[in-house]
């Protein structure tokens, strides 16, 4: 007995070899067939692309539905999906899009103009789906919104193979909204058919369709063979477990039950980026998404742009990269690195308490003032807020650091009566500087309640700049406006910037042509298993 | 015997009635405003007003009470605000997974936990009893997310003896699944248990009666097993209907680690997203839940000692 225990410790604590258990068959093109295993720490809320905005039910919808355009494998260039081609007339509101031939559902039947149009007008006469404002440009849109009409006067399919869509201004960015999966076709007797169970029937014009369900814990995912693109997908399936933690997750990786890991939790991030064994199969892309803190410029102090400054300068973002071990990118503005607009000839407040102190003696903020900071209760908010208040405590300011959760944050920031200094976050859903400078710093975006723009600054002639930039069709013209209005927003300084994040994942070895997507994140298109003759893993 | 019971379920729905009452006014009293969760944070003011409208959470409280009461009592515990599917549903699918773990802890409870607290009370100071208080200090100080990730490393990661996470296709797959788990919420119980027992146990064994059965000659089995354990039941009946009241209500901890779709998890993920009918509908079901449990065990009781139904 006592043998057998000492030698379950032994066993328990000894180094195990954690190195790679299988490698590639080193195939040089890829090869079809297989199952590829994955999970996600959440859960599949709907695979309704009317309603699904959640992270996990949009990495659901990824395989499921096609649009009229897409992003290119790794990047986010815009390229043809359903449409084979589209045009912007001259006049700079009126889209055309030209279907593919012969498109149809994943149920055979074929895919049609109108049922882009059905799909759209869907989501602006659902009261409750969250997609509707994208879609305000298009002309008769309010009138659905409002229930005046049922008929979309803006979208007209003109034929079978051809959609126009038509807006009140030209607006460059529309074509990426196209991108989202709420814009996939949808039939409307099959959503007649469904109803409320549409939720777990998509009818799939992607490369994958739905297989069994077991909902809050597994999904499967199998092979579309009326895909538009017969050389695409490679893999049969992917079977793609829920509410699998990501410490777990990883465990469930090295044992060979997964074929990737998702967003790798600290401890196992610091470890894997250590071992060479594994440095070919980690995939790292910055993610589209900005970080840092809100300030509330109608209020003292933050109404002073010296004080805004102030913070900005004692903030020291090397801590922030620590502190995440190095997945970050320490930022200047809102606008991730490779965005049309983003100046990159700015460069970040560097970490300065000496002209921080002096600001803050000019503005007349005496040492020893103190600030609340609102934060997300969370282990890297309450994290990310100690450093910060580390950093302002440096400069003579006293923080008291308030822990909520994500829903009451959410709430609170947006309305007038809520805090004046707190955590902010934003994730662009496609990738052009109107959905992060309209949204959060034009004043239109001010409100008692619910405010996209909850720092409240309201600036004249950025409003100006952006509404020009936003309908300008010249795109050398475009940037430059948006590079002017990162400019202003850097001097100005509504928010302390503090880094734009970078996802790392990893796969197998034997998982290939697997890129993280700077916008999909997780795109199993083009992925495919180099495995022996018999489609079994070699071992290392 | 029959006003006894009809009495007991008149306290019953009082007190669900009370728990629903209560949840529904804290919910409201949370400072997040469940149609920007739903929304999420790019919607605008005229977007999120347009939620609260369609979901009844621009009227009154009261009005938004009986709405939702009026709901209840005809069984529709409405939809869940994020997955647009009818509560009752979603709690459906996630009670059988919770009564399946919850049954096999208590069942772990009772047969490690009474045959320990056995052992310890027929050997008194002996090395049996000191190694029992031992372990169940051990097990009732280990926090759960604590045991669990380390019995998850051990057995699962390390071993490769059970899943690492997961529930299994059914029959002997689900319960390879459902071990560590249950062992993992079992602990605390079999600790209670064991304690309950040795302390009862010992104290039903220091009685005339038992002392008298000796004397006749009776064997030492029949009198610990037939004497004086029947005897020393009446904690362990009131513990097991505590646990199963609250295990039903869902092990959110123990359901989080090891990736088991129960109500515990469930219910996590709808405080975490504000979705108030999955909040309440999970919090109706724990409360009958417990509410029941408790009604069994007080029947239980009076079954076992005629004199309290005097009482």
């Amino acid at each position: 007995m006592r043998i057998a225990a000492l030698v379950l410790v032994v066993c328990a604590c000894g180094a195990p070899d954690r190195d790679p258990r299988w490698r590639g068959a080193g195939a040089k093109t890829p090869r079809r067939g297989g199952t590829l295993h994955v999970a996600t720490n959440d859960q599949i809320k709907s695979l309704d692309p009317t309603f699904a905005n959640d992270e996990v039910s949009t990495y659901a919808a990824q395989p499921l539905f096609a649009t009229l355009v897409t992003y290119a494998p790794t990047s986010a260039e815009l390229v043809p999906d359903l449409a084979e081609r589209w045009e912007l007339d001259a006049d700079g509101v009126t889209y055309r899009f030209h279907l593919r031939d012969k498109l149809v559902y994943a149920d055979g039947t074929p895919i049609v103009a109108g049922d882009f149009k059905y799909s759209l007008e869907r989501a602006l006469r659902a009261a409750d789906s969250p997609f509707y404002p994208y879609l305000v440009d298009v002309v008769g849109a309010g009138d659905v919104i409002q229930g005046r009409a049922t008929d979309c006067a803006g979208i007209v399919a003109i034929s079978e193979r051809e959609l126009q869509i038509r807006l009140v201004r030209p607006s460059p960015s529309f074509v990426f909204i196209l991108t989202m999966k709420f814009a996939t076709p949808q039939r409307a007797e099959w959503v007649a058919q469904w109803g409320d169970q549409l939720r777990r029937h998509p009818l799939a014009s992607g490369p994958f369709i739905r297989g069994d369900w077991d909902e809050g814990t597994k999904i499967s995912f199998v092979r579309n063979t009326h895909y538009w693109d017969p050389s695409q997908p490679y893999l049969d399936r992917i079977e793609m477990l829920e509410n699998i933690p990501r410490d777990t997750q990883f465990l469930m990786f090295e044992r060979g039950e997964l074929d990737t890991a998702e967003r790798l939790s600290a401890p196992d991030y610091v470890w894997i980026v250590g071992q060479p064994a594994w440095q070919p199969y980690l995939h790292q892309t910055a993610l589209m998404r900005v970080f840092g803190a809100r300030m509330n410029v109608t209020k003292w102090p933050f109404k002073d742009v010296r004080v805004r400054r102030a913070l900005n300068y004692a903030l020291d973002k090397s801590h922030t990269v620590k502190l995440l071990n190095n997945a970050a990118v320490p930022s200047h503005g809102m606008l991730p690195p490779g965005m049309l607009g983003r100046d990159d000839g700015l460069v970040p407040y560097p970490h300065d308490p000496a002209t921080a102190r002096k600001l803050l003696a000019e503005a007349g903020v005496p040492p020893g003032t103190e600030l609340t900071y609102v934060t997300q209760n969370d282990e890297q908010g309450e994290t990310l807020a100690a450093s910060l208040k580390g950093d302002l405590e440096d400069v003579g300011l006293i923080v008291n650091v308030q822990l909520v959760s994500f829903a009451t944050l959410s709430t609170i920031s947006g309305s007038v009566d809520g805090p004046d200094f707190s955590i902010t976050s934003w994730v662009g859903d496609y990738p052009d500087p109107t959905n992060f400078l309209d949204v959060r710093f034009h004043s239109r975006a001010i409100a008692d309640e619910n405010a996209t723009n909850d720092t409240r600054y309201s600036n004249p002639e950025l409003d100006t700049l952006l509404d020009a930039a936003r309908g300008e069709l010249d795109p050398a013209k475009r940037t430059a406006m948006y590079k002017r209005a990162e400019r202003i927003l850097y001097d100005d300084a509504p928010w302390i910037y503090d880094y734009h994040p970078v996802t790392t994942e990893v796969t197998q070895p034997y998982v290939r042509g697997f890129e993280l997507h700077p916008i999909w994140v997780r795109d199993y298109t083009h992925t495919w298993l180099d495995l022996d003759a018999n489609g079994e893993r070699i071992p290392r | 015997m029959i006003r006894l019971v009809a009495r007991r379920i008149g306290w019953a729905l009082v007190v669900i009635w009370f728990v629903i009452t209560a949840t529904f006014l804290l919910t409201a009293a949370i400072p997040a405003d469940p149609a920007k969760a739903l929304l999420g944070p790019h919607a605008d003011e005229a977007a999120v007003e347009r939620v609260r409208a369609h979901y009844c959470l621009d009227r009154g409280l009261f009005a938004q009470y009986g709405c939702w009461v009026g709901s209840v009592i005809k069984g529709d515990l409405g939809e869940s605000y994020r997955s647009k599917r009818p509560v009752t549903e979603i709690l459906a699918d996630r009670i059988w997974p919770t009564v399946q773990l919850a049954l096999a802890a208590i069942f772990l409870q009772l047969v490690i936990g009474v045959p320990l607290g056995i052992l310890a009370a027929v050997r008194r100071r002996r090395w049996p009893d000191r190694a029992t208080t031992v372990v169940t200090l051990l097990a009732q100080s280990a926090p759960q997310f604590f045991l669990g990730t380390l019995i998850l490393y051990v057995f699962a990661y390390r071993f490769g003896w059970f899943p690492i996470s997961g529930y299994g296709e059914p029959g002997l797959d689900r319960l390879w699944h459902l071990v560590l788990p249950a062992c993992t919420l079992a602990s605390v119980g079999i600790a209670y248990y064991a304690r309950a027992i040795r302390s009862e146990l010992g104290d039903v064994l220091g009685e005339d009666y038992i002392r008298t059965a000796r004397a006749k000659g009776v064997s030492e089995r029949t009198v610990v097993l037939k004497h004086a354990l029947r005897n020393s039941l009446g904690p362990l009946v009131t513990l097991i209907g505590l646990d199963l009241g609250v295990l039903l209500g869902g092990a959110v901890v123990v359901e989080a680690i090891f990736a088991w779709p129960g109500l515990g998890r469930e219910v996590l993920q709808a405080v975490l997203e504000v979705d108030l009918p999955l909040i309440l509908g999970t919090v109706v079901v724990a409360a009958v839940a417990i509410a029941v449990a408790n009604m069994l065990v007080d029947l239980v009781l009076i079954w076992l000692d005629p004199r309290l139904r005097d009482r």
